[in-house]
């Protein structure tokens, strides 16, 4: 074992994103490399910080490889943000993976200075899970508190008719029992880990599994350590980190959804997805807060429409595959 | 890499032997952790990772109900709550033979129902029933003795700041551990009370029956009870109704107290800047210790300690039970020398993982598991024994905050028998320990009724 | 410890630096006070349909200020935890001298912190970090911390002359 690194989260070791995703991916990388590579995973933020600090980490060096939420600091992959759009990002993690690797040298490289990226993803796309709200128009949502997210999610929240609020993850479950909150947007995949099914009745979303926007989540090194490793070892990163693996973890993200959704209706909970007719106003509703995206972040060379544009064709044409 | 457990001993010898040459336990443990981790990984992680370590660690929002409570508690101490709390008190056990000294108690926990802090509870408790327990010639042992272990209460009820940096830590749910910790408190109410019954049986003389109230006296004291207990009902009921989370739940408190002291007159601007000054020497010390604890923690997982001690332990062989029970002997041992937030930040960082790998990790449920409880329940369980415990630290010798600060106002008792007096108080302590290790259901029942 | 008891007797340092160090703690908690009745006004404003947006990002970012400006304060009334018993019986010029350590330690503490968070404030400006829902730049809470670690260290250099003073004379200070 020539060469170790530290791969600093912020989940438990028992997470799916640890045990299905980082390992396989570590394991990976060792072998490929001929056991020459060692990484180490240090989970719930044992090498010290808040989450919001996991990218500040890697480009100082603290530790050589992070995997963590982008939008835990907001504003700091603009570019990246599109996928997390509702109506640009749809229904397939795996279509999206693909779309993010096919426009990642061109269009999203520069969010990442400092950082070497290993691999991006997105999860299975929030759905809605409310306390007692059956959803199935916007009148039924207005005025309602939901949890936000990202900020994209609090704006998809706002063009709802809601009423985002911002809390912890862990606060969610109590919150959600006491009415403090009627809802959260956020995926399946989390219903086993907070026991949502026990704070929840209802699991909402829209037509041939339409979610409510995304979340981005990237995997990346330390810059000046990936520079400094010669190029047989930075190939075995990249071979284990090629466009079939990004569509990989579309699958991994996926299959921890439906495992989610399948612990809630187990439970006794209602899977409700809208109908054709039903989802047409919600669609409606989102479509501004792309508009307010591309506001947002447009200036400077980010082209905010034409991100939007190409990453919308490049969903198509990957689900189409 | 040297041995984890070699370099983590190590590293704890320098940290002791700097406390013990009495540099602030928190500036110890920045030392030993930042040089730390520089001799094992080089300095530029250290000074990186102080670039925004602190306002990470002190920007956390569990946190932030710390500084409240303690102001709260502050406000609390000028605004006359305990007067009219001990008097109501009196008015309704004042009668019995040691009966003051009950009513000390009562004041105690009703104090400790709006405080989160021992000291404050034993000084502000203090100053208003050693003069009561004095005049009607209660012995110096059991006055003292019974303030400074009723001040213990402060804690042990919540709110309590310990309990809530021991769920910071262990990533439990603030709110949870508050309701775990309500039946374990009244039942300390409870054996405290008995505690003085059976000692002022065996010594009569130590605490004297009085002719009790009149009729009048009792009506005016009993009233003067509600706004207390009102303000305690909207705190802490909001929390376990959900209304609000705790801080939202201190903020509240912030302000009824201090609307209680503006309309009782006690309250006045300069008890503000008082209660300002006493909010910010407190908040500053444990946000330091916080501070060191967090680089303790980075040093410790950089050099795999806590999995390298928890292996070793789980090799020994030994039950999860009789594990946990030389944990809870550690922390009594260790409060001899050391105040309880200190030790929590320092001890429980190591302990919890351990004890989560001998009942069977993190998701374990209650089947099959080392302690016959899911890891979330032995999360509860253990931090409301922890909190006992740490707590003893301030009512031992030689160190005990407690004692020294009764021992302060009561100029006319030597601190030997104070140490005496708060021995029983003690013994009933190492009671209440063995009926809630026997009987976990009685920390974990309250959270589930809340909880459904 | 002792610091949550006494404020009034305590060593406080010379009289400029004493007062600029008080107002500022007592700054800090007018802020906590500020963060105190915004989360009541959170409270009854979500009682009656108006909620107060990203009470919890004000509430992270006032409370870190705040405690931040508590340090120099805690290093100037020594409120800060020791253990005192191993070294009770001392004498005078040993505990004089430890103190002295104690008061070197902070002023190193204070002096790297001020270097490492200017640092940090440089990142957080470049990286442009923000707060979620008010987008509130995060570089602006450093200002104020900054200024706290710069007192931190006038506190500590305050503190360390004296313990100097008490060495000379061979007298404590407490
Ligand atoms: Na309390
Ligand atoms: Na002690």
């Amino acid at each position: 074992e020539d060469y170790t690194f530290r791969l600093h989260h912020m989940l438990g070791q028992q997470a799916p994103a640890q045990t299905k995703m980082l390992e396989p991916w570590a394991k990976a990388v060792e072998e490929n490399s001929g056991g020459r590579v060692k990484i180490e995973i240090f989970p719930s933020m044992t090498l010290g910080g808040r989450p919001p600090e996991l990218v500040q980490q890697a480009r100082d060096g603290i530790v050589d490889l992070i995997w963590t939420v982008n939008g835990y600091t907001p504003g700091l992959f603009p570019r990246t943000e599109v996928m997390e759009l509702p109506t640009v990002y749809r229904n397939d993690p795996k279509a999206a993976n693909l779309a993010l690797y096919d426009m990642f040298e061109d269009d999203l490289a520069q969010d990442y200075a400092g950082l070497e990226v290993m691999f991006l993803h997105v999860h299975a796309g929030q759905g809605l899970q409310t306390a007692d709200l059956d959803v199935t128009s916007l009148d039924d949502l207005a005025g309602a508190k939901l949890r936000i997210p990202t900020r994209t999610g609090a704006w998809v929240i706002e063009a709802l008719g809601a009423t985002p609020v911002a809390m912890p993850v862990p606060e969610l479950p109590p919150a959600l029992q006491k009415g403090v909150v009627a809802g959260a947007l956020i995926p399946w995949e989390i219903i086993p880990p907070l026991k949502i099914q026990d704070q929840t009745k209802y699991q909402i979303e829209m037509y041939e599994r339409e979610r409510f926007g995304n979340t981005t989540f990237q995997v990346s090194m330390n810059q000046a350590r990936w520079d400094g490793l010669p190029e047989d070892i930075q190939q075995a990163f990249r071979d284990a980190s090629g466009r079939d693996w990004w569509g990989q973890v579309g699958d991994i993200w996926r299959a921890s959804d439906d495992f989610g959704i399948k612990f809630a209706t187990d439970a006794g909970n209602t899977h409700r997805i809208l109908s054709e007719a039903e989802t047409q106003p919600f669609l409606d509703a989102m479509e501004p807060v792309v508009d307010r995206w591309i506001e947002e972040v447009t200036g400077g060379d980010i082209d905010g429409a034409a991100l939007v544009e190409k990453a919308r064709a490049l969903v198509t044409e990957n689900t189409a595959d | 890499m040297t041995d984890p457990l070699t370099l983590g001993i190590a590293a704890l010898v320098v940290l002791v032997a700097l406390i013990a040459i009495r540099i602030p336990i928190g500036y110890a443990m920045i030392l030993v952790g930042g040089v730390g981790i520089a001799l094992v990984n080089g300095i530029a992680p250290v000074f990186n990772q102080l670039k925004t370590l602190a306002y990470g660690q002190f920007s956390v929002y569990d946190l932030s109900v710390v500084p409240m409570f303690i102001l709260m508690g502050a406000l609390a101490s000028k605004a006359g709550l305990s007067h009219a709390l001990f008097r109501g008190a009196n008015a309704w056990l004042g009668w019995m033979r040691g009966g003051t000294a009950m009513a000390a108690i009562a004041g105690c926990a009703g104090f400790g129902a709006v405080c989160g802090s021992s000291l404050a509870t034993a000084s502000t408790m203090g100053r208003v029933a050693l003069p009561e327990l004095e005049k009607y010639r209660y012995s110096g042992a059991l006055a003292t003795g019974t303030l400074a272990a009723g001040g213990v209460l402060g804690i042990l009820i919540p709110p309590s700041v310990v309990l809530i940096i021991y769920a910071i830590i262990v990533e439990a749910n603030i709110v949870t551990m508050f309701a775990a910790a309500l039946l374990p408190g009244l039942l300390a109410v409870v054996l405290f009370i008995l505690t003085i019954a059976i000692y002022v049986r065996i010594k009569p003389d130590a605490g004297p029956a009085h002719g009790g109230v009149g009729a009048a006296e009792f009506r005016a004291a009993t009233i003067g009870m509600i706004p207390v207990l009102s303000i305690f009902g909207i705190v802490l009921g909001g929390i376990y109704g959900g209304f609000y989370n705790p801080t939202p739940a201190a903020a509240i408190g912030v302000a009824l107290v201090w609307l209680y002291g503006a309309i009782t007159r006690e309250i006045r601007s300069r008890d503000i800047f008082g209660a300002l000054r006493e909010t910010a020497s407190t908040t500053g010390m444990i946000y330091l210790i916080l501070l060191g604890a967090e680089l303790m923690k980075i040093f410790m997982s950089r050099i795999g300690l806590p999995q390298a001690t928890a292996d070793w332990i789980i090799q020994s062989g030994l039950e999860p039970m009789s594990v946990m029970i030389m944990l809870l002997i550690a922390l009594i041992l260790l409060g001899c020398l050391m105040d309880s937030l200190s030790m929590i930040l320092l001890v429980i960082p190591f302990f919890w993982p351990v004890l989560v790998e001998l009942n069977g990790g993190l998701y374990m449920g209650a089947e099959g598991s080392g302690f016959g409880m899911s890891t979330e329940d032995l999360k509860v369980w253990f931090g409301i024994l922890a909190l006992i415990v740490v707590e003893l630290g301030l009512i031992t010798p030689p160190v005990g905050m407690n004692v020294f600060v009764i021992s302060s106002l009561a100029k006319n008792t030597p601190m030997s028998e104070t140490f005496k007096g708060v021995l029983p108080f003690f013994g009933a302590e190492i009671v209440r320990v063995a009926v809630l290790l026997a009987f976990p259901g009685l920390v974990l029942w309250l959270p589930q009724v809340f909880g459904s | 410890m002792a610091g949550m008891l006494e404020q009034e007797g305590r060593p406080e340092g010379t009289g400029a630096v004493a007062r600029i160090v008080v107002i500022w703690a007592l700054l800090g908690g007018a802020l906590l006070l500020a963060v105190v009745v915004m989360n009541v006004a959170s409270v009854l404003g979500t009682l009656v349909g108006w909620p107060v947006p990203g009470d919890f990002e004000m509430t992270e970012m006032g409370v870190a200020v705040a405690a931040f400006s508590f340090l120099p304060y805690c290093q100037l009334i020594r409120s800060n935890v020791t253990a005192d018993i191993f070294t009770q019986n001392a004498g005078p010029r040993t505990q004089a001298f430890l103190s002295l350590l104690g008061s070197v330690i902070a002023l190193l503490f204070a002096l790297l912190m001020l270097w490492r968070m200017y640092d940090g404030m440089i990142d957080q400006k470049t990286y442009a970090y923000e707060t979620s829902i008010l987008q509130i730049p995060v570089w602006l809470a450093f200002i104020p911390i900054l200024v706290s670690f710069a007192l931190l260290a006038v506190s500590a250099l305050s503190t360390l002359l004296q313990d100097v003073r008490h060495l000379s004379n061979g007298a404590i200070h407490d």
